[in-house]
């Protein structure tokens, strides 16, 4: 697991004295701040590996905000996004937040609800972050294995017996008990149950 | 000779002699003619009883002399009688003289007198001695009295039928041989006025057939002579009016009348008339022509004509047109003045007939419109324009009916038109506010929202531990930037107006303005049950302002007094006035809810409202037009019910440009 780094807060509203306004104050709290006047801009930047939110205007020039978050969801870049509104209604306020919206705020807002809002985005992100960290370390494990280790590795978490296995595979018990031990070893499995846990986060479809 | 037979035969002519004389006084009676010898050496005149007679005088009462005679004879032929006489024997003619004498009771008769020529040698004659001496006159007085007045009158009423054929184009005609034999000859005799209608000369006598028919127009030949041909067959009249071309080319119309003269049954002759009827056939084509034009104008214009007594129902004159209207067949005879009437609806009739009855007691004209029920069902708005002329009847009209439904319905379009033209105009200037307010409400709540941001920003990094000045200090900048932009914005609120719509200002006549937003607010307060009342100072003088401005101070003014009292109706009452300092002063008053209890000088701030639909924008932008024309307005609460809002505005305002 990587340690935590500064988090960032991109910030993306089309009026510039908001944006400043947002940005100082994310800043005055130790986080790192990003402003973007429109969408494209924000989207033309790399994304950075540590924990981020995403503070969005509803009404962007080119394309509303709710319109803007269903397309970093499709382009698989999820960051929590805390919606501000100078003129939000109850509906608009509730399909954003049915669509994975942190928060939904009204201009003006408490300097606090912001800032609680930015932490419970960047908590959220933390603990996504974390776990995709984990399955990419999970992956590299896994492609670690030789093929007949993946293929006991999938036996072995589908609950077939080392004697099941030896005949699925043509091979004897004692082979596979070899195979069983390197598998256990490399994936730094504790127990069997722990390689089932694995496997399900590796989304590993288990073998008829 | 013996004496005897002598004497016998001498008492023979004595007795013969009496007798002729006798005969000779009874012959003359008879036949009034009298006669008298004038003995010239004694002077003396003898008459004959009937000349007696004939003077009106008894032969026994006192012998005539010259001097009776010459009296009796009438002043005016006296004179010319006795010098013509003179002349006459001066000149050896015999004279014969017609004059006039007056008898003793007044009678006036005219006789004749002739005196033979050869007076020398016949008895009876004015006789002369040997030496040719006249010595004796002889002459015969004949009374021709009646024989004379015949003549006149014959005289008379040949004059006439002369002058009245003449004048009438009218000449008659007599053919006894027509209808007895069939030759080309028709035994025809013409007035002189026949010749003349058929231009020709009398001298020739009148035309044979083929003549006659020569004249007539070539289309009506075969006709007139097949007439003519049945005429004399049946022996029966005509009448018939055909075309004639006379020989100076022109072409006559001329009538003909004629009818068989039969005598104890027996055929004598036919008698006729004929007659110059171009003139009249001229007119009655152009007559029949007018009308034509006349009955087309009317169908075309739905208009109908009529002529009636209104209080009699007697109906003179009611044209084709008129009975269309009603959607009556006018073919089928004169419609009588009740089927009229009962096709006016049941709810107009009243008011028609309460205005007709005015009209007909004052004898004024009238002009209504109503509604009927046609003949077919359908409903027609009608108007009638009646006109009464003072020297008719009481009651007696004649005028026209139009048929004015498409008009009404257009009026009804157009004022259907209208009202959604001013519900758009109500419900655009809701919207319109509504727009701008929420336009307006982003637009400040941007800088707003930022500055308290930044302003939040600047206390953290002042609490920080140290503060960080720096940073405070940028932040704090920025909420100075944002607060500028807020007012930016509430300054671009206020000349809204002023950029909007630049400001035309003229000369205005405020009352004039309150009559036309009066009159354009009036359905709208109709509807619900408010009635405008004004009450207008007449002397307003005029003020220098923007029309438009003004109308829509009043317009929103209004609208809000319309809005106050929509549910409960009442009274919207503008009245303006003039005070001692040249200001003049409008006051708009509802009856309705009244100002609200608290916060009633908050009215006139923006977005402030009191209704659920409100934009809050009404009263500000009134506030903002009339400061800008230099006024002040101001809301005050009634006695009774309501509210009243006032406005000043100086008099041709010496106002900020």
């Amino acid at each position: 697991m990587k340690s935590a780094a500064v988090p960032t807060v991109f910030i993306i509203d089309d009026d510039r004295g908001m944006r400043q306004a947002i940005h100082d104050l994310v800043e005055s709290v130790g986080l790192r701040a990003e402003s973007f006047g429109t969408g494209e801009e924000f989207l033309g930047t790399r994304h950075t590996g540590r924990p981020s939110c995403l503070v969005l205007d509803v009404r962007l020039p080119q394309m509303s905000g709710l319109d803007f978050q269903r397309r970093l969801t499709e382009t698989g870049m999820p960051i929590p996004i805390i919606f501000i509104t100078a003129h939000g209604d109850i509906p608009m306020s509730v399909r954003a937040l049915k669509s994975g919206a942190v928060e939904f705020l009204t201009k003006p807002f408490r300097d606090q609800d912001l800032l609680d809002a930015i932490q419970q985005a960047l908590g959220r992100d933390r603990i996504a972050q974390e776990q995709q960290a984990e399955i990419h370390d999970l992956h590299e494990r896994y492609h670690g294995l030789t093929t007949r280790e993946q293929e006991v590795l999938t036996l072995v978490v589908s609950g077939m017996l080392n004697k099941q296995i030896a005949f699925k595979i043509g091979a004897s018990e004692a082979t596979v008990k070899v195979h069983r031990g390197h598998v256990m070893q490399k994936m730094k499995a504790g127990s069997v149950v722990d390689l089932v846990r694995m496997a399900d986060k590796l989304k590993l479809s288990p073998c008829k | 000779m013996a004496n005897e037979e002598v004497q016998k035969t001498l008492a023979e002519l004595s007795r013969d002699l009496q007798e002729s004389k006798a005969r000779l006084e009874e012959a003359q009676r008879v036949a009034h003619v009298g006669h008298w010898e004038w003995d010239l050496e004694t002077d003396v005149v003898v008459w004959s009883d009937e000349t007696y007679r004939i003077f009106g005088l008894r032969p026994q009462e006192r012998p005539m002399d010259l001097a009776t005679v010459r009296a009796m004879v009438h002043p005016e032929d006296r004179e010319s009688l006795y010098r013509g006489v003179d002349e006459d024997l001066v000149a050896g003619v015999r004279p014969d003289a017609e004059f006039r004498i007056v008898r003793p009771n007044g009678e006036v008769r005219t006789v004749h007198s002739v005196t033979p020529k050869r007076w020398s040698s016949m008895p009876g004659d004015a006789k002369g001695d040997a030496s040719g001496r006249l010595y004796k006159l002889f002459g015969t007085v004949q009374d021709i009295t009646e024989r004379k007045r015949a003549e006149e009158a014959l005289k008379q009423s040949q004059f006439y039928l002369r002058e009245g054929q003449r004048l009438a184009h009218m000449g008659s005609w007599a053919s006894s041989d027509l209808g007895i034999r069939w030759s080309d000859d028709l035994g025809i005799d013409w007035s002189e006025e026949v010749y003349k209608i058929y231009g020709l000369d009398p001298q020739n006598g009148p035309p044979s057939l083929e003549q006659y028919l020569a004249v007539v127009h070539p289309d009506d030949r075969a006709s007139m002579a097949e007439t003519i041909k049945v005429m004399h067959e049946q022996r029966c009249g005509c009448d018939v009016t055909k075309r004639i071309i006379r020989p100076d080319g022109a072409v006559r119309h001329v009538r003909c009348v004629g009818v068989p003269v039969f005598e104890d049954g027996v055929f004598k002759a036919f008698h006729g008339t004929t007659i110059d009827v171009t003139e009249h056939e001229r007119l009655t084509q152009e007559l029949r022509r007018e009308r034509a034009y006349l009955t087309e104008a009317q169908s075309l214009t739905h208009t109908g004509s009529w002529a009636c007594n209104l209080l009699t129902r007697e109906i003179f004159h009611s044209s084709d047109e008129n009975a269309r209207l009603y959607g009556f067949d006018p073919s089928k005879g004169a419609i009588p003045f009740e089927r009229f009437y009962n096709a006016i609806l049941a709810e107009d009739e009243v008011a028609l007939r309460a205005k007709l009855e005015n009209a007909i007691r004052e004898g004024a004209d009238y002009d209504v419109e109503f509604r009927i029920r046609r003949a077919d069902g359908a409903i027609r708005f009608l108007r009638g324009i009646g006109h009464h002329n003072p020297s008719q009847e009481i009651g007696e009209y004649v005028g026209i009916t139009m048929d004015i439904t498409e008009r009404k319905r257009a009026e009804e379009e157009r004022e259907k038109l209208r009202q959604l033209e001013a519900d758009l105009a109500h419900t655009n200037r809701v919207n319109m506010m509504g727009e701008l307010a929420a336009a307006l409400a982003h637009e400040i709540r941007q800088p707003i929202a930022a500055s308290i941001t930044s302003a939040n920003a600047c206390l953290r990094w002042l609490a920080r531990d140290p503060p960080d000045l720096e940073r405070a200090r940028a932040a704090a900048a920025r909420i100075e930037q944002d607060g500028n932009r807020a007012a930016d914005v509430i300054n671009h609120l206020r000349s809204f107006y002023k950029k909007g719509a630049p400001p035309e200002r003229g000369i205005v006549d405020l009352n004039d303005i309150i009559r036309e937003m009066s009159a354009l607010l009036r359905k709208e307060a109709v509807r619900h049950a408010i009635k405008i009342h004004s009450e207008l100072h007449e002397d307003m003088p005029n003020v220098l302002a923007d029309r438009v401005q003004l109308q829509q101070v009043f317009m929103n003014l209004m609208l809000n007094a319309i809005d106050a009292m929509k549910d409960t109706g009442g009274k919207l009452t503008i009245s303006s006035r003039l005070t001692p300092e040249g200001q003049l002063i409008v006051s708009i008053s509802d009856t309705g809810i009244g100002l609200p209890a608290e916060n009633a000088e908050r009215i006139f701030e923006a977005f402030h409202t009191t209704k659920p639909q409100g934009t809050g924008m009404g009263l500000a932008i009134t506030r903002s037009i009339v400061e800008a024309h230099g006024g002040r307005v101001w809301a005050t609460a009634n006695q009774e019910a309501g509210a009243t809002f006032h406005f000043t505005l100086a008099a041709k305002a010496e106002v900020d440009a």
